[in-house]
């Protein structure tokens, strides 16, 4: 495998008294997809909260290019490139569009020779934004959202990218969209996460593929092997 | 009508100060959900190191208005160690803030009694602003209309740095989500600092600049925090614009209630407070921070 990006290794995480993971240990390789699912309450938005420092875990560690990040705060993790699209979109609904995109703004990791995103370059990607960009987020209708969403995290010229759940209440035809972006921006050479509890949407544009389960890792492997093998993967999955 | 006249132009002025004190106030509890009591209490110290650099303390004496800066910048200094020596460590734990402001409030109240004895000391209107305009058959004292321009031009640029500039759009975004402000890689506590230095200072400010009329005496603190608070109540909390309305009405019932029911004056004041906090909790003026 390629130089691991984001390694999280033997995370026990708590809310609590609850123990919503434990031992869970993955990797995401530089440039590579890694398609992260589970059903309801698996734990993969806590796998993200852990990851930018949102939820310091209470064992294991958090490396980021080798690097360990795992007691460092939300702000300090970002200036080190990662970024997240949560899980709810959380725009800054009473913020304009162009606002929303200028607070996230940072020089961050362009990659040599690659154009750093801006504000203009947002807009280039997303045309509906760039027609709204005085406009509050608030206003904004789920799809506009998640695309505010992602170009926020763009602004901050990220090495990792980590989306949780993009396609949630989308229409199919704004699903596809969002597809297609995650796809542009994997062949731009970012390391991405992508979280989904759909397997059908991932497997196509995902490299590795962890399936987590109650908590715990409970498949690691490639998605060309799991294909290939056409594991049963309902026990984990729910039905899909 | 003279004396109607008169009553609405010291209720306006009276809301000038009271949104140069209540807006600070506001901010910081949009910001960071900490009820402030020491709010009355920087008014209060503002407007004792305002007239001590008036009598020429620093071995030379300032004009008015200089005074009136650098005590707005020693408050500022005082309120934003303040946070992050005492409050930054309770934070989300809003009883023991209220208990931790309110405490302090009390030993500065007393640091102040030590320092500038008990009787109240008069601040004389700054050079050149002591007359009056005369404008048809009304007359109206020229530095309540001073303190009028002063408070507007001051909203005005509080709504330029809020809406206009970026540290404004980071401090709204951490109003909005504090959690996700951060993920995105805004330094949200380094803006609570420089928020809460700000609006310390502006009470700071008003404190000095209110002195003229309000002249500074032990309890001056005690007297306006319960007026910001109305003002915050009313207008909304983490509003500006809510915090402008709600400090003229404040201004007005304020004035008048003295005018003319003097011994229901906090009753008349308080009323509207405890109507809209069960009626209307998020305020007159909605909750948008505008
Ligand atoms: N803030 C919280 N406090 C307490 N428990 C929580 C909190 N957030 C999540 N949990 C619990 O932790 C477990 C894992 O939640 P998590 O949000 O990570 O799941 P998820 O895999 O992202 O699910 P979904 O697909 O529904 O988003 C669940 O049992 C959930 O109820
Ligand atoms: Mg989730």
């Amino acid at each position: 495998m390629a130089n691991s990006a984001l390694t999280l290794s033997e995370i026990d995480a708590f809310y609590g008294d609850s123990h919503v993971l434990q031992r869970v240990s993955f990797q995401l390789g530089e440039g590579r997809l890694l398609g992260l699912l589970g059903r309801n309450g698996a734990g993969k938005t806590t796998c993200m909260n852990v990851s930018v420092g949102l939820l310091p875990p209470r064992s294991g560690s958090v490396e980021l290019f080798g690097a360990p990040v795992t007691k460092l705060p939300p702000e300090s993790i970002a200036a080190r490139g990662v970024a997240l699209v949560p899980q709810g979109r959380r725009v800054f609904k009473s913020l304009t569009v162009r606002e929303n995109l200028m607070v996230a703004a940072r020089v961050g990791f362009a990659g040599h020779g690659q154009i750093p995103w801006t504000a203009e370059t947002v807009f280039a990607m997303f045309p509906r934004l760039a027609e709204r960009r005085q406009q509050m987020a608030g206003y904004l209708s789920g799809g506009e959202q998640q695309m505010l969403a992602i170009g926020r995290a763009l602004m901050a010229n990220p090495r990792v990218l980590l989306m949780d759940e993009p396609s949630e209440g989308l229409a199919p035809q704004i699903v596809a969209e969002v597809m297609a972006t995650i796809r542009k921006l994997k062949e731009s050479g970012l390391s991405i996460v992508l979280v989904e509890q759909s397997p059908k949407l991932v497997f196509d544009i995902a490299d590795d593929i962890v399936i987590l389960n109650s908590g715990r890792v409970a498949v690691v492997s490639t998605a060309a092997a799991l294909k290939q093998d056409g594991v049963d993967l309902r026990q984990h999955l729910g039905v899909f | 009508m003279t004396f109607w006249l008169l009553l609405t132009v010291n209720s306006v002025t009276f809301g000038g100060l009271l949104f140069l004190l209540s807006a600070g106030f506001s901010l910081i509890f949009g910001l960071m959900r900490i009820p402030n009591l020491t709010h009355g209490s920087m008014f209060m110290v503002g407007a004792y190191l305002g007239s001590t650099f008036l009598g020429g303390a620093l071995g030379f004496t300032l004009d008015f208005w200089a005074a009136a800066i650098i005590s707005a910048l020693e408050v500022a200094v005082l309120g934003a160690l303040m946070e992050r020596l005492l409050l930054r460590r309770l934070a989300g734990q809003q009883l023991a803030q209220v208990l931790v402001t309110l405490g302090v409030s009390f030993m500065v109240a007393d640091l102040c009694l030590m320092g500038w004895g008990g009787d109240p000391i008069s601040v004389s209107t700054p050079a050149g602003l002591g007359g009056f305009v005369r404008v048809g058959l009304a007359v109206f004292p020229l530095y309540r209309m001073a303190v009028i321009g002063i408070a507007v031009v001051f909203a005005i640029a509080l709504w330029l740095m809020l809406e206009r500039t970026r540290l404004g759009a980071m401090i709204r975004a951490g109003v909005d989500d504090p959690q996700m402000a951060r993920v995105v890689g805004i330094r949200v506590s380094r803006l609570f600092t420089i928020v809460f230095g700000l609006g310390a200072g502006l009470a700071g400010f008003a404190g000095m600049i209110g002195a003229p009329i309000l002249s500074v005496y032990p309890g001056l603190d005690q007297d306006m925090l319960p007026l910001a608070l109305v003002v915050v109540i009313l207008g909304g909390t983490g509003s500006l614009l809510g915090s402008f309305l709600g400090s003229i009405v404040v201004g007005f019932i304020y004035n008048f209630g003295q005018a003319l029911l003097p011994e229901l004056a906090y009753f008349v004041l308080f009323l509207p407070m405890v109507l809209v906090l069960v009626l209307r909790p998020q305020g007159l003026f909605g909750g948008r921070l505008l």
